[in-house]
């Protein structure tokens, strides 16, 4: 280990939502006066209002702060923030893998949860030292000794003298702070080695093109050499090299093993920089990169039109700069009878794809119009291809399908031990395979299970939420395709198929969820001069039928007094309205209420 | 709220655009109408949020000074003529014995009635008495237009009227005794409480009186009124039952032999309301008192709710273009005349409209006959979004 290796703490922050992380984040920066308290923007590491806003971190970053330990010496933090949430786990494993600790927090009023859990087993995999940090101590309803004792118990780490604090009220932060400096180990890794340095998030720039933050694990990393990312082979020439600083970037001639920075390197977008892939020197390279990469694909597509049709060069600018800094996010143009011209979306998740969708909405000021999300089903044809599909509109018929598949998923559901019952059931309804019940301890339960997630897209997580009051915690990642029986459900207004409300269904709940919708499409669609039948289909066959009665009154008995002024403004406003209305064929039907109607999961 | 209010002397100055009508109505010309708001009542209904208030001491007569500067504004040269004038309100009838003859000294001492001139008062059966009825026959009042809405004691007492059924027959007589022949009686429906039952019983009733105009308005729940504000224990009859006392009502008319001749209104032959028809006709009318809407001299305006000074709001759109007389027109069971319409506007209303218009046809929603659009029955009913399409 070299000298200045020593004085190198590399650490990122893990938690179960709304568990503190990024409160502690901001008391550590504050306290090792990286930034003064005053200068200092609530929660600087999560920069993006709506993570702020939701409480959880999308993006990594890294900040790099100086600290002055008891003992009078000087230590280098790098601070490894992590995205909180079970769409992004693939990204939180390669932020981990960049740090040799981890602080573990835990809410002394909540104790683990299942995110905490899964956070830990990843640091664990990782080889991290495991720091737990007890928050919130100081709520009255705050069980210091309960959560220790979970800490042990059920994650199986020493807890006796780990710190207890309240980032909120900044009371004992000291603490973390020396023990990150006596129990995170320093880095290792040999300067003259070959150059191994893991990408563990990028972002884009528009002056500086791409900055990769990546973690020099071995050899050392110079401005204006050469680099090769491993995954691709492709290579650049390092323009700069520096750190994160808390005020900004700050360039250095080099850095070397057990360093975390940055390269800006001429890339022009961040899809080049995968997460997770090495950089290495395009001379005298490494011969192996290091371990763990994996390619990160889709898992949820929706479609996303504009609501005022006028706006896709918009919507497709928006989405071309939410992807230069979201690889994760993929798009392409695609058409639908009803909603006109818009984007099939890819997202890692239901979270990531409403993430993208609230900031299409509040950064670019776009109405969108969202079709109900789906997952990728595998269809193996009679002629013997394989197919994959992401848009129920080009589902096969299925004369032509040989066998579907769909993604099932390895899930984790934490809760407490009253619930159980009820979440049995629900995991019963939802074509659920029941693999293992585990008691944390006498008052919590952790459930594994194998789901479709097309079932947890559809309202698994809220049902969870409700038979829980909000207990029960949810994590889960692909397992494999497996054989299903899926039909794709058309629904007709008087007569014509609306494509934008086409779903894939498994068959046994196609007729429920038929009568359903069409129950919903019914109370949504504003009665019309004439009356409108509404139709749901597989194929050819006709499984559930509703009516929209005509319109039997929409007038103005009077005109007051000669006063034609309120019946003219009636009239404007019911055309202003009239603008507004998505064509359904010959229907038509609010914005809102297409999307009520996509909105499946607020009534089960 | 306007806020720039077009100065009082510039009735009829410098409208050299619109020179035809302004030297018609310099006088001379076409007569128009002529609208008078009486803006008092004993009490205010709960449904109401017309310009009317329960008048304090001397209002009366402070109202009275506002009319004359008002009436003043249109002495012309010769004066501008009238064929209709209509005395709403509020309650016309609570005015004091006396007033309606001042108020009549006003109006000819400013305008010029024709011969034939239909002129209607508005009245409230609890506030008539015969020596007022009189004075109304005396001055030339030769239509009356009583507010009764309903027959049944609960709906009035909901309604908040101040009359009972008994009051309103007695009205009746009287006015039938001194000899008006041209008696309107307004009735309404989806009144709280209100069954088809009893809107029929009320229909019943009145028809065998055999008024020669009855007009029929839907209860709208309107801003600000005393149902707003406890809309949630009313006890409104559905949109369904609605519908269904408002195709009750008009068939029991027709069978009874009045006219439909527009949505609300239903008339014997030869009794069509001039004064509203003038409305429906975009034709132009002078409103004066407070909240009065004017068509004048091309340009629409109205008088702010101030009952004692004389404001004016300029209304935008003040041309009578080409939707506001279609959608005028086709309140009325004449209908729209397609080569009226060439005439005013240059073009012909069915261009890129056929197949909107086949299709309400096909619904029944209209007919197409005659070179006239007319609305039909169930069509009236759903006139809002007819026009919606058709605009």
């Amino acid at each position: 280990m070299t000298n200045k290796q020593e004085k190198i703490r590399n650490f990122s922050i893990i938690a179960h939502i709304d568990h503190g992380k990024s409160t502690l984040a901001d008391r550590i920066l504050e306290k090792t006066l990286a930034v003064a308290s005053r200068d200092m923007e609530e929660q600087l590491l999560d920069n993006m209002d709506l993570e702020r806003e939701r409480g959880i971190t999308i993006k990594a970053r890294a900040v790099r702060l100086n600290y002055k330990a008891k003992n009078g010496e000087e230590y280098y933090f790098n601070l490894i923030d992590t995205p909180g949430h079970v769409d992004f786990g693939y990204e939180v494993s390669r932020s981990l893998q960049a740090c040799e600790g981890a602080l573990l927090v835990v809410d002394a009023t909540q104790g683990v949860e299942a995110q905490t859990l899964a956070n830990a087993y990843l640091a664990i995999d990782n080889d991290l030292e495991i720091l737990p940090v007890i928050n919130k101590i100081d709520l009255a309803s705050a069980d210091v000794e309960g959560a220790r004792r979970e800490i042990e118990d059920i994650i199986g780490i020493p807890a006796e003298d780990c710190p207890a604090v309240s980032a909120k009220v900044g009371l004992n932060i000291e603490d973390v702070l020396e023990k990150i400096v006596t129990d995170i180990p320093a880095p290792k890794g040999d300067p003259n080695a070959s150059l191994k340095a893991l990408i563990f998030d990028s972002h884009y720039d528009s002056y500086l093109g791409v900055v990769v933050y990546v973690r020099v694990v071995e050899g050392t990393l110079r401005a204006g050499e050469r680099i090769r990312l491993m995954a691709k082979g492709t290579e650049f020439e390092v323009i700069e090299v520096g750190t994160m600083e808390a005020f900004g970037l700050n360039k250095t001639d080099s850095l070397s093993a057990g360093e975390v920075g940055y390269i800006t390197a001429s890339i022009k977008t961040v899809g080049d920089t995968r997460v997770g892939d090495t950089v290495t020197t395009a001379e005298n390279g490494a011969d192996e990169p290091l371990p763990g990469f994996r390619e990160v694909h889709p898992m949820v597509y929706s479609g996303i039109y504009p609501a005022d049709g006028a706006r896709y060069g918009d919507l497709r600018e928006a989405l071309e700069k939410l992807q230069l800094n979201d690889a994760s996010l993929v798009f392409e143009p695609e058409t639908s009878v009803a909603l006109g011209f818009g984007f099939r979306c890819g997202f890692l998740g239901l979270l990531h794809m409403e993430i993208i969708e609230e900031r299409l909405e509040r950064e670019f000021n776009l109405d969108l119009i969202t079709t109900a999300p789906s997952v990728i089903y595998k269809v193996k044809l009679r002629s013997g291809e394989t197919v994959m599909i992401d848009n129920p509109s080009a589902f096969p018929s299925p004369d032509e399908i040989d066998t579907s598949y769909e993604p099932v998923m390895k899930a984790t559901v934490i809760t407490p031990t009253e619930y159980v019952g009820g979440i049995m059931d629900l995991c019963q309804e939802r074509r659920v395979v029941f693999v293992d019940m585990k008691y944390l301890d006498t008052t919590r339960v952790e459930l594994h299970y194998e789901l479709p997630l097309n079932e947890i897209i559809y309202d698994f997580f809220d049902a969870l939420k409700s038979r829980s009051k909000g207990y029960a915690s949810l994590d889960y990642e692909l397992k494999d395709y497996r054989p299903s029986r899926l039909v794709k459900l058309d629904f007709m207004l008087n007569g014509e198929v609306v494509d934008a409300l086409s779903f894939i269904v498994f068959e046994d709940r196609a007729y429920t969820r038929a009568r359903k919708i069409a129950e919903k499409l019914k109370e949504n669609i504003p009665r019309q001069l004439f009356e409108i039948p509404i139709q749901a289909a597989i194929g050819s066959k006709i499984i559930a039928r509703e009516t929209v009665k005509a319109m039997r009154k929409d007038v103005l008995a009077k005109c007051y007094g000669g006063d034609i002024t309120r019946k003219k403004k009636l009239l404007e406003k019911q055309k202003e309205g009239k603008k507004k209305m998505r064509k359904l064929g010959s229907v038509e039907v609010t914005p809102e209420a297409f999307m009520a109607v996509l909105r499946l999961d607020d009534d089960n | 709220m306007i806020t720039d209010p077009t100065p009082r002397t510039s009735l009829g100055e410098g409208k050299s655009s619109r020179k035809n009508s302004a030297t018609e109505a310099r006088g001379g010309g076409n007569p128009i109408g002529l609208y008078l708001h009486i803006p008092f009542c004993v009490r205010k209904c709960n449904y109401c949020d017309f310009c009317s208030k329960p008048p304090s001491e001397n209002d009366f007569d402070k109202y009275f000074e506002r009319l004359k500067s008002e009436f003043s504004d249109y002495k012309r040269s010769p004066k501008i003529k009238i064929n209709s004038l209509f005395i709403g309100g509020g309650t016309p009838s609570l005015l004091p014995l006396g007033y309606f003859t001042r108020l009549f000294d006003f109006i000819s001492d400013t305008f010029d009635f024709c011969e034939d001139c239909e002129i209607t008062a508005e009245i409230n059966p609890g506030t008539l008495t015969e020596e007022k009825a009189k004075e109304y026959r005396a001055l030339g009042i030769n239509r009356i237009s009583i507010g009764l809405q309903s027959i049944h004691e609960n709906e009035l007492k909901m309604l908040g009227r101040i009359h009972s059924f008994e009051d309103f027959l007695c009205s009746y007589s009287l006015l039938q005794s001194l000899g008006f022949d041209n008696i309107s009686v307004d009735l309404m429906y989806g009144i709280p409480e209100q069954t088809a039952k009893s809107l029929k019983e009320t229909l019943e009733k009145i028809i065998a009186l055999n008024p020669q105009h009855i007009s029929l308005y839907g209860l709208i729940i309107e801003e600000g009124t005393r149902f707003a504000n406890r809309l949630s224990e009313l006890n409104l009859p559905s949109e369904d039952e609605e519908c269904d006392m408002y195709y009750l009502a008009s068939e029991l008319l027709r069978r009874a032999g009045y006219s439909h001749y527009e949505i609300s209104n239903y008339a014997r032959e030869g009794y069509e309301c001039r004064h509203n028809l003038k409305y429906w006709n975009t034709d132009e009318y002078i409103g004066i008192g407070a909240a009065a809407h004017s068509f004048f001299l091309g340009q629409r305006y109205g008088n702010t709710r101030d009952l004692f000074s004389v404001v004016r709001d300029p209304l935008a759109n003040g041309e009578t273009d080409a939707d506001e007389y279609v959608m005028m027109r086709l309140r009325l069971s004449d209908g729209l005349s397609l080569d009226e319409y060439r005439k005013r506007y240059g073009t012909d209303f069915c261009h890129g409209r056929e197949k909107l218009l086949f299709r309400l046809k096909d619904l029944g929603l209209l007919t197409l006959d005659g070179g006239k659009i007319r609305l039909t029955e169930r069509g009236f009913y759903v006139s809002n979004s007819i026009l919606t399409e058709l605009l």
